[in-house]
């Protein structure tokens, strides 16, 4: 069902995220392109909002832009439209100075302004257009050049050609009825998702993107979780039979790949390495949820990944601010002690590294305790290695703790601030998302309750039911 | 129907120390510090309202006709069919748990405002405290196994947060991360099972798992199902309490402070091991395959300890084997059926060991204190050994107890050196470019 929205927030939205995009570039710089590029994300996420509050007050109805009706916000998407800018911004505020080039601001708000034209697009083709623009602040070198780069602008391509060719393939431009698709649409999508999510054996490229250059952009990058975001729709369209047993395999695909880079982690001694193993592992829970045949393992899919996107988002911050700081931090030869001087950070990290392996009381293990009822409803072997997983992920999330705030202070460290009031205030805010969606997780599940309708799920396993 | 003041007491000692923590962290984030004075008289408050709380509750459950009572606040969450129940058992087995939780921790509480004066990490201490003892507390209190989940992984996180305590030295932090993987290997039984328990038995509140009846089922598959559920939580039971295969943990976490030893390592979280016993033991007791298992895993623990404690040269290594072996002795207990000995056993070993571990850094003292007021040098214990058991058998003993049973030796020949073979592996199928790191 379709109806329109009161005022054109979509493409007021997304105009707002282009002209801060422009203006981000040297030739139009001000004096202070951080600022201008919040108070881009900050107008747009408010356009965002007003059409997630009509979504959510007309449930069960998709509403178009009045301007350009070929973008929507529905219910799967429309928190996403919210949550992925407020990260964006988070990220921003984070980020040190150093790495705020106008450059890579420009980047950074076109990688923003791609991914909510994904989130919002109404057909393929403007999806494909989506696409595009996310790999071209990579292609162009936005984030500086460096050799490990190239496997990210391979990987990126290779994704939006895949995507292409599904397109090509799909011979209708509509996503919501997919009861046609035809085989090799279907090869396409699934190729598309493997490679964009990172998936065993493809998932090299996500730790070569961590492993060098400026890390913020990788992890917005890492958070738009379109691989997942094409698996939900997928999932919500009206697919044939075949097409779910095929997308199946993703799901298995998606616990190997859990399995593997969770144990790859306990080799691992770089902060960056070790950390895009467990985002990547944790992320790959996220696919599992989603393709779960029950309104459980939905719900926790879709709860898992608003908790990888505020808590990886912090902890790829805090490494970052870390490594500006301490030059050590990039390879450390033992452990570092920052917690001495840092106490802020290291609790903040630890916070939500813990929150993202599913401790009790934060938003992780509402979602991990979904996830895994899903799961293990509907296979128990995959239940139990996701299980497994985390466990591997808790430990080597508590080995880059203890490997940077924890040991002796290294001697060429004298004095390095805390979190500086720019820092804590966005990691407070994460924190308290996080913990109040853990506490309270009826407001959360609540958001995503329109979304979990629109999946198409066994008759017994239905919500409610 | 339960009594309206037993919620109320409930909200009170389960709320308080949430609170606390939530007030001393925020405060601390935001820049706020509190005087060791002001921390000092908001423990002492706490403990002793939680202790006023835990004696009405205690009147409440005498009171009530079956001496127990539930507290349904409703469900956590719920998704389809799914829900998390938020409910609460208040009953004979609580009790005794939840009493020792507030009067040792309280104990400990206002022992450490003195034992920790001036060390900077007097807040972290304070705030680990109070989380701990939210997470006993609903360990103790929940009225099913995903509720008690829940506390069980807080009780872990914040003890290897205090055995890190002492940051600056690199050996509590290493056996800090040993330990963390030790629990949480040792907790993916308990949540296996918690899954299973849902799939199989449709339910894991302690009502139903206590009602379920191995001889009911038609089927060898179900019994079957009983079984697994029983030695999963046998297993994860040892996990926590130091007992069987995760016997090497408890002598690492010696590293941090004496009074966390005390409430974690003496009196209350190796004892959450026993009471999850306690609490599914009719469960257990349908099959013949988790009672041995706990039998053997009690009884081979116990005797393995005790010969290791003997060779131990340090008070507090001594006193963390002397308490595997006590835990040991209540698992076999357990084992055994005799449950009222094995509470009343985990009640006294509580207390003893707690206060053993706090007077342990005056041990000197207390040791030529004993002997003047004996009127000189007591005999040394155990010369009977040296009569009974051969020399060479000794010597082989002496260096087994050395060695710690070779435990750490055996972990790495048989789990740890084939894992890294199988990473490397891993590591070289992707490729050159992960090689530069």
């Amino acid at each position: 069902m379709f109806s329109y929205l009161h005022f054109p927030y979509l493409s007021l939205g997304l105009a707002i995220l282009l002209i801060a995009a422009v203006a981000s570039l040297p030739k139009f710089h001000g004096r202070s392109p951080r600022r201008l590029a919040l108070y881009g994300l900050i107008l747009s996420i408010i356009a965002f909002s007003l059409a997630f509050v009509q979504m959510t007050g007309q449930p069960g109805v998709v509403l178009l832009d009045p301007i350009l009706p070929w973008l929507k916000a529905d219910a799967l998407d429309g928190l996403h439209l919210v949550l992925y800018p407020l990260v964006a911004a988070v990220a921003i505020c984070l980020a040190p100075r150093r790495d705020i080039t106008f450059h890579a601001l420009s980047g950074i708000l076109l990688l923003v302004l791609g991914t909510e034209v994904i989130y919002a697009s109404a057909n393929l083709v403007l999806m494909n257009i989506g696409w595009w623009i996310t790999c071209l602040p990579f292609v162009l070198g936005m984030f500086g050049d460096s050799p490990e780069s190239k496997y990210t602008r391979i990987a990126l391509v290779s994704s939006a050609v895949m995507l292409m060719c599904a397109t090509f393939f799909f011979q209708s431009t509509d996503i919501s009825n997919m009861s046609q698709i035809s085989h090799w649409c279907l090869i396409f999508l699934i190729l598309t998702v493997i490679i964009r999510k990172g998936l065993f054996p493809l998932h090299r490229w996500t730790l070569q993107a961590f492993d060098t250059g400026p890390l913020l952009p990788k992890s917005l990058l890492f958070n738009s979780h379109l691989g997942a975001l094409l698996v939900a729709r997928a999932e919500s369209a009206s697919l044939p039979e075949y097409a779910h047993q095929a997308l199946n395999w993703l799901s298995i695909l998606a616990l190997v790949t859990a399995l593997v880079t969770s144990l790859r982690g306990f080799i691992e001694k770089k902060p960056r390495r070790m950390l895009a193993l467990v985002c990547t592992s944790q992320a790959s829970f996220i696919l599992a949820g989603l393709l779960a045949p029950n309104a459980v393992g939905v719900m926790g899919g879709m709860l898992h990944w608003i908790v990888v996107m505020l808590a990886s988002t912090g902890l790829i911050a805090i490494v970052r601010i870390l490594e500006v700081r301490v030059v050590d931090v990039a390879d450390p030869s033992s452990h570092l002690g920052l917690a001495v001087r840092a106490p802020r950070l290291a609790t903040f990290f630890l916070l939500c590294g813990l929150a993202l392996v599913g401790m009790p009381g934060t938003m992780g293990y509402c979602a991990e305790d979904l996830l895994f009822h899903g799961v293990q409803d509907h296979h128990p072997v995959i239940g139990i290695s996701l299980l497994l997983a985390t466990a591997f992920n808790a430990i080597n999330l508590m080995r880059l703790y203890s490997v940077l705030f924890l040991g002796v202070l290294p001697k060429n460290v004298i004095e390095i601030p805390d979190a500086l009031p720019r820092e804590r205030w966005p990691l407070v805010l994460i924190m308290v998302l996080l913990i109040v969606g853990g506490i309270y997780p009826a407001l959360p599940l609540a958001l995503r309750s329109q979304a979990m309708q629109t999946f198409h799920l066994e008759p017994s396993h239905a919500p409610g039911h | 129907m339960f009594p309206m003041n037993a919620e109320i007491l409930l909200y009170i000692i389960l709320g308080l120390p949430l609170s606390t923590f939530l007030f001393f962290g925020i405060s601390w984030l935001l820049g706020f510090s509190l005087s060791e004075r002001w921390i000092g008289r908001i423990i002492k408050s706490l403990y002793g309202i939680m202790f006023l709380a835990f004696v009405g509750i205690l009147f409440l459950v005498f009171k009530a006709p079956d001496h127990g009572f539930k507290v349904i606040i409703g469900e956590w969450f719920k998704v389809g069919s799914y829900e998390y129940p938020l409910a609460f058992q208040l009953d004979k087995l609580t009790l005794p748990f939840a009493g020792l939780t507030i009067v040792l921790s309280g104990i400990v509480g206002c022992f450490s405002i003195t034992y920790l004066h001036r060390d900077p990490g007097f807040l972290r201490f304070f705030l680990l405290l109070v989380l701990f003892s939210f997470g006993a507390l609903l360990v103790f209190t929940a009225s099913s196994l995903d509720l008690l989940i829940g506390g069980w992984e807080l009780v872990g996180i914040t003890s290897v947060l205090l055995i890190s305590f002492f940051q600056y030295r690199p050996e509590p932090v290493q056996n800090a991360l040993r330990v963390f993987a030790t629990y949480r290997v040792a907790d993916l039984f308990i949540l296996v099972s918690v899954f299973l328990a849902h799939q199989w038995f449709g339910a894991a509140d302690w009502s139903h798992i206590q009602a379920i009846n191995a001889a009911d089922f038609q089927h060898g598959d179900h019994s079957m199902a009983v079984s697994i559920v029983a030695i999963l939580l046998v297993f994860a039971a040892s996990g926590k309490s130091a007992q069987g295969p995760f016997c090497g943990w408890l002598a690492r976490a010696m590293e941090g402070p004496t009074p966390s030893s005390a409430i974690f390592y003496g009196a209350i979280s190796v004892h959450a091991g026993p009471y999850l016993l306690l609490r599914v033991e009719p469960l257990i007791r349908q099959s013949t395959a988790a009672v041995w298992l706990l039998f053997f895993i009690g009884s081979t623990t116990a005797l393995i300890s005790t010969m290791i404690q003997r060779s131990s040269t340090d008070a507090k290594t001594s006193l963390a084997y002397a308490s595997q072996t006590q835990l040991g002795i209540i698992f076999v207990e357990i084992a055994l059926g005799w449950q009222t000995v094995a509470l009343v056993h985990v009640v006294g070993h509580a207390t003893v060991r707690a206060m053993q571990f706090l007077r342990s850094p005056s041990m000197l003292s207390d040791y030529h204190r004993v002997h003047s007021g004996a009127g000189g040098e007591l005999d040394a214990t155990g010369a009977h050994y040296d009569v009974i058991i051969p020399e060479r058998l000794r010597r082989a003993l002496y260096c087994f107890t050395l060695h710690r049973g070779y435990h750490d030796a055996i972990y790495e020949r048989v789990l740890f050196r084939p894992l890294r073979s199988m990473i490397r592996v891993l590591k070289m199928m992707e490729g050159k470019a992960s090689d530069k790191s």
